[in-house]
Formats: structure tokens, sequence, C-alpha cells
């Protein structure tokens, strides 16, 4: 087998199967282990970003009151308009769940029941007149600017990245952000122990800060908010650097009231709610 | 030489002419093919195997029989009344156990359109057996999930002992085989399309209706201004026409959104109020618009080269015996031209039925059709099967037209130019 990668990044379901399957090499999580946000999904993975599915808008659309939580995007009585969403179901399940009251941190438990799925939907119902459909990330960034639609749902890295280089004037619904685990392997048996002394090297805490330097992904190290914290202005401009914590799905007030997506509930059950997603979106 | 009538002609080698004139024809005509049979392995290669691949696709249903063989011969002896004996039970653990992770991804796939819940059934267990070692298996897995003491879940296998099914082309018009392999509705809220189908149809035929009716009149002045002013005004039906379509499609986004150019338009010149702007952006209304300006070349280069063979002495000799314009033009001109509709509608309803970017850009929610659902199923839902079927219908679709428009009109009578 000829492989030409050292080091892989990974999402939760590839680094289960991958590592379950020996493509990649097992790691000394020691060093990490306890300084994580949630538990690695596998014995072969270092901590890198989470990335997160999050609610926006365009300051202009409301001049009076402003949207704050996710029961706001989903109240197009309240805040009248189109959103954009996109075209899969995850997240979705979990913001509608949230959006109907559910805490944040009981999703999972309503998500396992058959009530909770059917629950969702109904969820999404309400909203399913007012949507436009986007499957590729810059798509939201568009639609709102545009006006097409008064609130997106976006990945909150294109939505700094819009505000922090492009001078967007956006802001963030955090209430209800889902949260994506993103994580680093070494390909077993190919330039093994260079690519593990790399991700010893990536995992450490400075390391995982550095990628908020450019994008406002967050760091999955619990001592790397502290980094940014003290680091700050920590995000690199042209001009002169700028505060980066505003923009991170890592923030401890945004933590507490966002989902963290759950790959294991997603491989177990995803099939089914993908194919009832499908038909509610063509219906 | 002395030679009788009958004798067969002799070249100076004294073989029979006959013979050797059909060598040397044998010879050309090998040469012939070899000069075509790059062509002939092109389309065989990039056109003719992939559908016949399609179709097979559209039927197969071996790659659960393969994952699973043990387990559908225990099978075959279930009596499919009461819950299945431990034999069957511990078949199936071993192979779950024992199988590549990537098979039994393959195999749960299939297994979830018959029963939605296997996936994650098998996914959980491929998981659980690895900590089991020893039986009662039955016990043991009723325990770890209830759902293996499900009869619907055993008799759900069933619809798959066979090698092939129709199950796939059931499920491209939202029917489906229940666990007694008859036919029956899908549930409810899994219905779609047959709705999709009339969707695609209605498109397709209001895209070639708009197509004829814009690209009628301008075939006809392309066919009889004077050649100065015809040819700048075939560059303005070419230009488009060779511009990528993606641009096009963009360009029209920029034109039709809310805050686009034509509401903009409107509102500054109080038509419309700001509040009342029209939705003309994803949905159907978008991808009607927008598949009509991208097909319209396709009416007008046939309908022009029809037209262009019609001479304009008829429709003078039928004004000049006194019918009027209107007249002349029903009782000549048309008929004259019906070969270069015929082509230009179906030239269009055939590109349009099978579209899929611009309704995937533009058509938002209610302007999804049958290609942007194949994408959906080949990139997310990975059911290749249903992708296949869907395919087949309109590969069948396209050829009861083709037939039935043969019967009609006759394919002789059709101009592409």
């Amino acid at each position: 087998m000829n492989v030409a990668w050292d080091v892989v990044d990974v999402l939760p379901d590839q680094a289960i199967t991958g590592c379950d399957e020996g493509l990649f090499a097992k790691v000394d999580q020691s060093s990490f282990i306890d300084d994580l946000v949630v538990a690695p999904v596998s014995d072969c993975v270092v901590p890198q970003i989470f990335w997160a599915y999050t609610a926006f808008y365009d300051k202009a659309a409301f001049p009076g009151k402003k949207p704050k939580s996710m029961k706001d995007f989903f109240d197009v009585k309240k805040f009248p308009g189109k959103r954009g969403i996109h075209t899969w179901a995850n997240a979705l399940i979990e913001m509608a769940l949230v959006a109907d009251g559910v805490k944040a941190s009981k999703v999972y438990d309503v998500m396992s029941t058959p009530e909770g799925i059917d629950r969702a939907f109904a969820k999404l119902d309400t909203i399913k007149d007012h949507v436009v459909f986007w499957s590729a990330g810059s798509k939201p960034l568009e639609l709102v600017s545009s006006g097409e639609v008064v609130m997106a749902l976006a990945y909150n890295g294109r939505i700094g990245a819009a505000i922090l280089s492009e001078g967007k004037d956006f802001e963030y619904i955090w209430d209800g952000t889902v949260l994506e685990q993103e994580y680093l392997v070494a390909i077993k048996g190919v330039n093994e122990s260079e690519a593990l002394e790399f991700l010893a090297h990536a995992s450490s805490a400075v390391s995982n800060a550095e990628q908020a330097k450019y994008i406002p992904y967050g760091p999955m190290r619990k001592s790397s908010i502290n980094v940014i914290k003290k680091g700050e202005p920590w995000f690199i401009k042209e001009g002169g650097n700028i505060d980066i914590m505003p923009h991170m799905p890592t923030h401890p007030k945004v933590l507490k009231k966002a989902v963290i997506a759950d790959p294991f509930w997603w491989a177990d059950n995803g099939a089914e709610v993908h194919e009832r997603f499908g038909a509610w979106k063509g219906s | 030489m002395n030679q009788t009538a009958s004798a067969p002609i002799l070249t100076t080698d004294g073989i029979p002419l006959k013979v050797s004139l059909k060598k040397v024809e044998r010879k050309n005509k090998i040469r012939a093919f070899l000069l075509v049979l790059p062509l002939l392995a092109f389309i065989l290669v990039t056109f003719l195997v992939p559908i016949a691949d399609m179709l097979a696709r559209s039927i197969d249903d071996r790659h659960i029989n393969t994952v699973f063989p043990k387990t559908f011969e225990v099978y075959e002896k279930w009596d499919r009344k009461d819950l299945p004996s431990e034999e069957l039970y511990a078949t199936m653990f071993f192979e779950v156990k024992n199988s590549e992770g990537y098979q039994i991804g393959k195999a749960s796939t299939r297994m979830n359109y018959s029963k939605s819940g296997w996936k994650s059934l098998l996914k959980k267990s491929k998981r659980k057996f690895k900590k089991i070692e020893e039986g009662p298996y039955k016990e043991k897995m009723i325990e770890f999930d209830k759902r293996w003491a499900s009869l619907e879940y055993w008799k759900a296998l069933g619809v798959m002992v066979d090698p092939t099914t129709m199950g796939y082309y059931l499920n491209a018009v939202d029917l489906k085989f229940d666990s007694n392999k008859e036919i029956i509705r899908q549930k409810e809220n899994r219905r779609i399309y047959n709705h999709i189908w009339f969707k695609t149809f209605k498109v397709s035929f209001l895209v070639m209706f708009f197509c004829l009716i814009l690209g009628y009149p301008i075939s006809y002045l392309l066919a009889t201004l004077p050649l100065k002013y015809s040819n700048l005004l075939m560059i303005c039906v070419l230009l488009p026409f060779w511009t990528s379509l993606l641009v096009r499609t963009v360009a029209w986004m920029v034109m039709l959104q809310q805050k686009g150019v034509l509401n903009n338009l409107l509102v500054m010149s109080h038509i419309i109020g700001d509040e009342n702007r029209f939705q003309l952006m994803y949905n159907q209304t978008a991808v009607i618009i927008v598949m009509t300006q991208i097909l319209l070349p396709f009416m007008v280069l046939p309908l022009y080269s029809v037209m262009k063979t019609i001479p304009p002495t008829y429709m003078r000799a039928a004004l000049n015996l006194g019918a009027s314009p209107l007249h002349a033009f029903y009782r000549v001109y048309m008929p004259n031209s019906v070969p270069g509709i015929s082509a230009g509608c179906m030239l269009v309803f055939i590109i349009a039925i099978g579209y899929y970017i611009t309704p995937e850009l533009v058509g938002g929610k209610d302007g999804q059709m049958v290609g942007n659902w194949i994408a959906y199923h080949l990139k997310t839902t990975l059911n290749w099967g249903l992708c296949a079927s869907l395919g087949a219908i309109l590969l069948a679709v396209m050829t009861v037209l083709y037939w039935a428009y043969n019967k009609i009109v006759g394919i002789e009578n059709i101009k592409l130019g």
C-alpha cells in the first residue's frame, strides 16, 4: 500500500472507524487527557479544534428587537423572514430541540427516544415554509449579506472570518450552537515515529491555541483558552491585532448553552435520521 | 483463351476473380472497421457499459447475501412465525463479529432500506459483540438490545434472500415490500417521489413550452432578416450558448434575488413597495426562468435550420392567393416548420428532464428535480440502488417518448440542422 500522508485531519466518525480498522497509530494521550472539553473519541487521536454550526444575522436586518436565542431563530412570527439552513440533518435536530425548550445538556437524552425525534421534526415543520437551503459553506454568508434571508446557520469560522477580515456587521446567536470535533491522527507504518512526534507537538496547549490566530475555531484543550485569554489581542490582522475571545465557540459562556455533537449517536442513528430528513426536505 | 461462358473468370494467379475481389473487399472492410474501432470502444466504455452497470445496480441485491451467507442458509429453515432459534442468533452473531467493518456497513445500509433501524442495531452490536465471549447468544443479544427480539427485524431479512430485487423501483414510486413481500405504499411521511416525478415533468414541459413561445419568433427573424442583421442576431443567440452554464446561472441569481437588479428596479420605479419584493429566487419559478434562458438556443437552432429551408415564395404565394397573413402563416408556414418544432421540443425536453446544476443552485426547497434527488442519494444516503432505479426510469421515459414521437411524427421528420 502506498500512502502519501503521514498525518491526517479527521472528523470523529473517520477517527473511530480508522482506529478500529488499524489504519491509524495509537497515541499516548496522557499529556492532554485531563485537559479536554470532551473525552477523545478513540485511542488514535490528538485534540485539534471545535468548529460549530452557529446561527447569525446581519445587524442591519433587525433595527429594533434582535434575535437572541435558538428559540428566536425558529420563531417566524416574532422575527419574520427566511432562514438559511444546511441540507443535511446534523445539528438541525439538536437545534430544533433546543428551540423547543430542551436544555442543551439534555438534548441527546431526548434524541435517544423516538418521541424526541418526532418532536425535533415537529419543530422543524414550523420553519419549513421559510427556509432556503445551502450546501456550500460560503453560501449562508452570501444569503445573509444579500438580504435573501434574515438569519442563517453557518460554520462559525466563516462568520468570524467575514466579521474580522471583511468587516461585515454580523452578529452571532450563540444559544444552541452545535460544536463538532476535529482531530489529528498519524497513519500507521508511514513515518510513524516522526508523525507521532509532530502530533505531540501539535497537541500542546500552546499549539492548540495557535489556530485561533487565523480563524476563530475553538481549541479542544481547556488550558488553551487561557493561553488565548492571556495572549489577547490574539487574532493576527494587518494594522493591529484584535481580541478573538468574543468569536470563540469554546468561550466558557458559549459552552454553557452549546450542544456538543455526539458522534456515537450519529453513527448509530444517522442513517434513519438522514432518510427521514430527506423526506422532510422533499415534501 | 478457350473458356466456356459458365466457367469462372480467373485472375492471372489462377484464383477465381470473384474470390479475389471479395478478399480485397474484406481487407477494406477490416480497415474501415479498424478506423471506427476507437470510437466504438469509446462509446462502449463511456456510454454503454455505465448504462448497463446502472441497470444492473438497480436490481442487484447480492451485497447482503455475500456478507451473511451462513445466516441466510439458516434463515431459510425458519418458519417466520415465532422468534428464530438460538442457531440463527448464533450464526448471525459470529458473522457480525467476524466480518470486516466496511462489509457490515454496506450490508447494514441495505438492510436499513427494508427495515429502518437495522443499521444502528448492527453498528451498536458490532462494537458490543467483541466483548461477548460465549452463549447463549439469543439471550445475550436480546438483553443488550431489545430490537433483537423484534419479529419485524427478522422478517425484514426475508425480502433480501433473492439476489435480485424490484425493491428500488418500488421505492422510486413511493411503494415498498412489506415483510411478507407484499407490495404496499410507503409510510405517509416518506412519500416524496411521485410528487418529484410530477414536478420534474411539469418543469420540463413548461420550460419546453416557454422556449417554443420565445424561440419561434427569434428563429423566424433569423431566417428571414437580411444577412447582415441576422448574423448579429445569431451572435446574440450563440454568445450565451457558449457561456458557461454556471456563470449564467449565477448571473440570474444576481438578477432575481430579493435585493437583486430586477426587484431593485421595480422598487426604485415605485411599481412595487419595498415590503412586497417578488420572491423570484430559490423556488420553482426561478428554475423555470433560468432553465428557459439556458435551453433557449437548443430550441432556436433546430427551428432556424428548418425555417431557413422554407422558401419565402410560399408565403408570398399564399398571400397572393387571398389568404390573410394569419391564415397563411397557420396553413402554410407553420406546417412547414413542424420538423423544427418537434426537434427543438424534444431536444429541450430531454435535456430539461435530467437537469441538475440549475435546480440545485436556484431551486431552493420546491424547485428540486429528480436529478437533485439522485445526487442526494449518491452523496448523502449512499443509496445507489435507488439512484440507479431513478436513472433507469428516466431512461425508460425518454425511450417511450422517443418511440411515441416516432409513431406520431416519424423520426425522419426531425431536423437538427
